[in-house]
C-alpha cells in the first residue's frame, strides 16, 4: 500500500556489516532495556490522531476492546465478551474487570464511552476508515456494559475496531477541550508501556506499566533510538548500539538482511504474509482487454528469480491476490505457473503472431507494447520493473517503463492511463474486506483494471453485499465468487507477499511477530539470559 | 565602511522576499502532492475522501496566492508554519537543531583551517617533491570522494573493525570526530591545493625576490611575504566552505544519526513538508548572505587596497 524509501544504499555497507566486530565503550545496553531504531520520534502518542503518532507506539501505549489474532481471528481484549444483534446493527461490550489506566483511574464503559465519543466529534479525518461513517453512537448500558450503534450490519466493525486507531482508549482525564482532536494532556493508557521520556530527533522511553492487567513485559523498558536510514540501523545493530530493528517497510535493505542472516552473530526472522504486491492489470485499455495476453503475463513472469535477486528472499512468492492466512482467501486457486512456453502459445493462439527476433508480436498490425507504471523514487520498484521488462520480453511483449513522482502515479491509477501499475493489498486487518471495497472507488487502480470485465457492475454489487452479510456461509461464498473471478480473468499479477521482517542480538532472545504489521510485539519478547 | 555594512545588512530585507516567493513557487510548480506523503505516513489509504481532508487539514485546498501570503504574513510575525509531518511549529524545532549542526558544521571549518593551512604551505615549500604529491594524493581523493562514501568508509574502519568511535550519534567529543572528518575532507583538500598554488603565485612575485635579496631568511619571507599575500583567496574559500559544509552536513547528519537541522531537512525533503522546507531554506539563504558579508569584510581588512575601495563606494 505504501512505497518504500532508502535515503542511501551502498554496496559498502554489506562489507561494514560482514566485517569482525571491535569493542565499543557504548556497546551493550543496561539491564532490562531493549534499544530499538525507528525512523522518527514517536510523536505525542495521540491515540486518535494520525501521523507523527507512530503506529507501533501507539500501539504499545493504547488498547483496543478486540484484538486481531494471526490467524484471522478477533478475541476478546479490553472488552471480555461482545454480542450482536440479529439485524447486526447493535454491538454489546462486557468490559474486562479491574483495568485501569496508567495513572490509576478505572477503564470502564464511560471512559469507553468519552474516547468512542471524542473519535466521532472528528468524524471527517476518520472518514477513510469505514467503521466511523457506520458508528451512530455509543452509549453506557451498564458500568461495564458498552452499546454500539451502527448504520448498517457492517459485518467487518470488530476487524477495525482492533486497528492501532482510532478506536483506542486514553483516560478521559487527558482530554484538551473535552476531546482529543486538538491535542492530549499526556499518553495516558491501559497497554503494558508508558511513554516516560522523549528527546526531539534523539530518542523515545517506554517504561513498563506496573499496573497493567495483563501478563507483565519481561523487558523494564524499551528505548526507541532515531535512526532514519536503514543502512545506519544496520551498522549501529552490528555495532550494539541497538538490540533490535523490526518492520515491514524497508526497516533494512534486503541485502542487509541477507547479510546478518549468514552472519550467524544474530537472531532473523521474517513474519507469515503481511500483504501483497502486485501490478494491476488494466482490462480496459489497449492489448491488456484481452484476457490471452493478462494471462500470458502471469505465465511469463520469473517471481523466484525477483525474490532470489532483488529481494534477497525476504518476501515470499505470491500466486494469489491474498496470501492463503488472510480470511476467507484459502480457497485453493490454483497459480499460474511460471511457464514462458505456455505464455507463448496462449498468444500464438491468440493472434499475436512473432514478427522478428527481440521485436514485440502484433496483432492486427497493433504491437503488444505495454506501460508499466511505478514510483520513480522507489528503487525496488524500479528494480522489479525492470526484470518484468526482461521477462515479458522474452516471450514478445514490449514493455515502456514509466518511472513518475508519486503523485503522478496516482492520477494514472485514478483515470486508467496505464496497461500494468504496481499496487499493493492494505495488510491485516482491512484485507480482504476494505480493499475489496476500495474496488469500488473509480479512483482505485483496481477499479480501473477491472473496469473491462463484463460484469464489473455485478461485481462491485456482490463486493457491496459481502461487507453487510450477516451470514457466514453467504459471506464465504460471495469472497470465493470474487477471488475466483478476479484470479481467473487475470486481473492481477501476484509478485510477491510483504513480511515483516526482524533481526536482533542473540539476547533479545525468540523473535515474535505482531499479526498487523502495525504491531511490535516487545510485550512478548523475552531476554535470552 | 560601517555604511557599506548596514547598506549590504538592509539589502538582506528584499532579497529574503525575494527568495521565499520562489521557493514557495518553485516546490509548487512540480506535480508532488504533499497530501499523499502525509497519508502515507499516516498509513492511511489514500481514498479520494482522506486526500480532500488532508490537503484541506493541511492547508493545501487553499488558493496558492492566500497560502503565500498566509504563510509570508505568519513568518513576518516569527511563525513559519507547522511542519505537516511532525504536526509542530517549524522554527522552534529548526533552532531545536540548529546548534548540533552549528557544531559539526563549526568543528569541520576549523579541522579544514588547521589541517589544509600546514599541507598547503608544506607543499608549497616542498613544490614537486614527495610532500607536494603527497598533499596532491590527498587533494585528489578528497574532490573524488564523495563524503556519504567517506562516511561508511570511516565507520568501516573505526567503529566496526577497530571500536574506537561510535558509529552514530551525538554523545561527547569522540562522537564528532569521524562526522567531522566525513564532511571537512573535500573543503580541507580544496584549501590545501589552494593555499599552494597562491603561495607558489606570490613567491614569484618581485617583493619577494627583493626580501630575499635583502638577505632575509625563507622562512621570513615565507611568513611575511608570501603567506600574508597569499591568505586573500583562502578567506574566499572560506566563505564557499561554509557552504559545502552546511550542505555536507545535509547527507552526513543522517549517515552518523547526527540530530541536526540538516538530518531534519532530509526527512522533510523526502516527506514534501514544504513548511520545513521553505524555513530552512530561508534560513540558509540567511546564513550564506551573512557569510559572504563577513568574507567581504574580512577580505577589506586584510588587503588595505580593497578597503579604501570599499571606503570610496561607501
Amino acid at each position: 500500500m505504501f512505497s518504500r524509501r532508502s535515503f542511501l544504499s551502498l554496496p559498502v555497507l554489506g562489507a561494514v556489516i560482514s566485517s569482525p566486530l571491535g569493542s565499543l565503550a557504548a556497546g551493550r545496553s543496561a539491564a532490562g532495556r531493549l534499544r530499538f531504531a525507528w525512523p522518527l520520534n514517536v510523536g505525542p502518542l495521540n491515540p486518535h490522531l494520525y501521523s507523527p503518532n507512530q503506529m507501533f507506539a501507539q500501539n504499545m501505549v493504547y488498547e483496543p476492546l478486540v484484538r486481531y489474532r494471526e490467524d484471522g481471528q478477533v478475541v476478546p481484549w479490553l472488552a471480555a465478551s461482545w454480542s450482536i444483534s440479529e439485524d447486526g446493527r447493535t454491538y454489546t461490550f462486557e468490559l474486562r474487570e479491574g483495568v485501569m489506566f496508567s495513572n490509576g483511574e478505572p477503564f470502564d464503559a464511560a471512559a469507553a464511552k468519552a474516547n468512542i465519543d471524542a473519535v466521532l466529534a472528528n468524524r471527517e479525518r476518520h472518514a477513510w476508515l469505514e467503521l466511523a461513517n457506520q458508528i451512530v453512537g455509543a452509549e453506557v448500558v451498564a458500568p461495564m456494559t458498552l452499546k454500539l450503534s451502527l448504520k448498517d450490519p457492517y459485518y467487518p466493525a470488530l476487524q477495525e475496531l482492533a486497528l492501532p486507531r482510532p478506536f483506542r482508549f486514553i483516560a478521559p482525564s487527558q482530554f484538551v477541550h473535552g476531546g482529543t482532536k486538538d491535542g492530549i494532556v499526556a499518553p495516558v493508557g491501559t497497554g503494558p508501556w508508558m511513554l516516560t521520556e522523549s528527546s526531539l530527533g534523539e530518542r523515545d522511553l517506554f517504561s513498563r506499566n506496573d499496573r497493567y492487567w495483563g501478563d507483565a513485559p519481561a523487558y523494564a523498558e524499551v528505548e526507541v533510538q532515531v535512526i532514519p536510514d536503514p543502512n545506519t540501523r544496520a551498522i549501529a545493530l552490528r555495532t550494539g548500539q541497538i538490540d533490535m530493528v523490526y518492520g515491514v517497510e524497508g526497516p533494512l535493505s534486503p541485502d542487509s538482511y541477507a547479510e546478518f542472516a549468514a552472519l550467524g552473530d544474530f537472531t532473523t526472522g521474517l513474519s507469515a504474509p503481511m500483504e501483497t504486491s502486485d501490478l494491476a492489470l488494466n482490462t480496459a485499455r489497449g492489448a491488456t482487454r484481452d484476457l490471452s495476453v493478462r494471462r500470458a503475463i502471469n505465465h511469463a513472469v520469473d517471481k523466484g528469480a525477483m525474490i532470489a535477486l532483488i529481494l534477497h528472499g525476504t518476501e515470499r512468492r505470491a500466486d494469489t491476490l491474498f496470501a492463503p492466512n488472510v480470511p476467507y482467501a484459502d480457497i485453493g486457486l490454483e497459480p499460474y505457473a511460471h511457464n514462458p512456453e505456455q505464455a507463448r502459445k496462449i498468444l500464438e493462439e491468440d493472434g499475436w503472431t512473432v514478427t522478428g527476433e527481440g521485436q514485440p508480436r502484433t496483432k492486427d498490425g497493433a504491437p503488444l507494447i505495454l506501460d508499466l507504471c511505478f514510483v520513480g523514487t522507489d528503487a525496488v520498484a524500479k528494480a522489479k520493473a525492470e526484470i518484468l521488462q526482461a521477462d515479458l520480453a522474452s516471450v514478445g511483449i514490449g514493455i515502456n517503463l514509466i518511472g513518475e513522482e508519486e503523485s503522478s502515479i496516482y492520477a494514472r491509477q485514478r483515470d486508467g492511463r496505464f496497461h500494468l501499475i504496481f499496487n499493493r493489498t492494505w495488510g491485516a486487518p482491512y484485507d480482504p474486506h476494505a480493499f475489496l471495497s476500495s474496488m469500488r472507488v473509480p479512483s482505485h487502480a483496481d477499479y480501473q483494471a477491472q473496469l473491462g470485465l463484463a460484469d464489473k457492475a455485478e461485481i462491485d454489487r456482490k463486493i457491496g453485499e459481502v461487507l453487510i452479510s450477516t451470514d457466514e456461509t453467504q459471506r464465504a461464498d460471495l469472497y470465493r465468487d470474487l477471488l475466483t473471478r478476479f484470479h481467473e480473468e487475470a486481473v492481477y499479477l501476484p509478485l510477491t507477499y510483504a513480511t515483516a521482517m526482524a533481526v536482533a542480538r542473540p539476547e533479545v532472545g525468540r523473535l515474535v511477530f505482531g499479526a498487523m504489521s502495525s504491531e511490535i510485539p516487545f510485550e512478548k519478547l523475552t531476554p535470552d539470559t | 565602511m560601517t555604511a557599506y555594512i548596514l547598506r549590504r545588512l538592509l539589502l538582506i530585507v528584499p532579497m529574503l522576499f525575494g527568495a521565499s516567493l520562489v521557493i514557495f513557487l518553485m516546490l509548487r510548480l512540480g506535480p508532488s502532492d504533499p497530501a499523499l506523503d502525509y497519508l502515507r505516513l499516516s498509513k492511511v489509504p489514500p481514498t479520494p475522501q482522506a486526500l480532500e481532508e488532508a490537503r484541506r487539514f493541511l492547508g493545501l485546498d487553499l488558493p496558492l496566492s492566500t497560502q503565500y501570503l498566509n504563510w509570508i504574513g505568519r513568518a513576518l510575525a516569527g511563525d513559519f508554519g507547522t511542519s505537516y509531518a511532525l504536526q509542530r511549529p517549524v522554527l522552534p524545532d529548526i533552532l531545536h537543531f540548529l546548534p548540533a549542526t552549528l557544531a559539526l558544521a563549526g568543528t569541520a571549518l576549523a579541522f579544514t583551517m588547521i589541517i589544509s593551512v600546514p599541507l598547503g604551505i608544506w607543499a608549497a615549500r616542498y613544490r614537486d617533491r614527495w610532500p607536494d604529491h603527497a598533499v596532491r594524493l590527498i587533494a585528489f581523493l578528497g574532490v573524488s570522494m564523495p563524503n556519504f562514501w567517506l562516511g561508511f568508509l570511516l565507520v568501516m574502519v573505526f567503529s566496526v573493525h577497530l571500536g574506537w568511535l561510535p558509529p552514530m550519534g551525538r554523545d561527547g567529543p569522540p562522537s564528532l570526530v569521524m562526522p567531522v572528518i566525513a564532511v571537512a575532507f573535500m573543503s580541507l583538500a580544496i584549501n590545501a591545493r589552494l593555499l599552494r598554488a597562491s603561495m607558489l603565485e606570490v613567491a614569484g612575485q618581485r617583493h619577494v625576490r627583493y626580501a630575499r635579496l635583502r638577505g632575509l631568511s625563507d622562512r621570513v619571507v615565507e611568513r611575511r611575504h608570501i603567506l600574508r599575500n597569499a591568505w586573500l583567496p583562502i578567506i574566499t574559500a572560506m566563505g564557499m566552505h561554509v557552504g559545502e559544509l552546511l550542505g555536507g552536513t545535509l547527507v552526513i547528519e543522517t549517515i552518523f544519526g547526527w540530530p541536526g537541522v540538516g538530518r531534519y531537512a532530509v526527512s522533510a525533503i523526502l516527506n514534501r513538508d514544504y513548511p520545513v522546507i521553505q524555513c530552512f531554506t530561508l534560513l540558509m539563504v540567511v546564513i550564506f548572505v551573512l557569510c559572504n558579508l563577513l568574507v567581504d569584510i574580512v577580505y577589506a581588512l586584510a588587503d588595505p587596497r580593497i578597503r579604501r575601495s570599499t571606503g570610496d563606494t561607501a
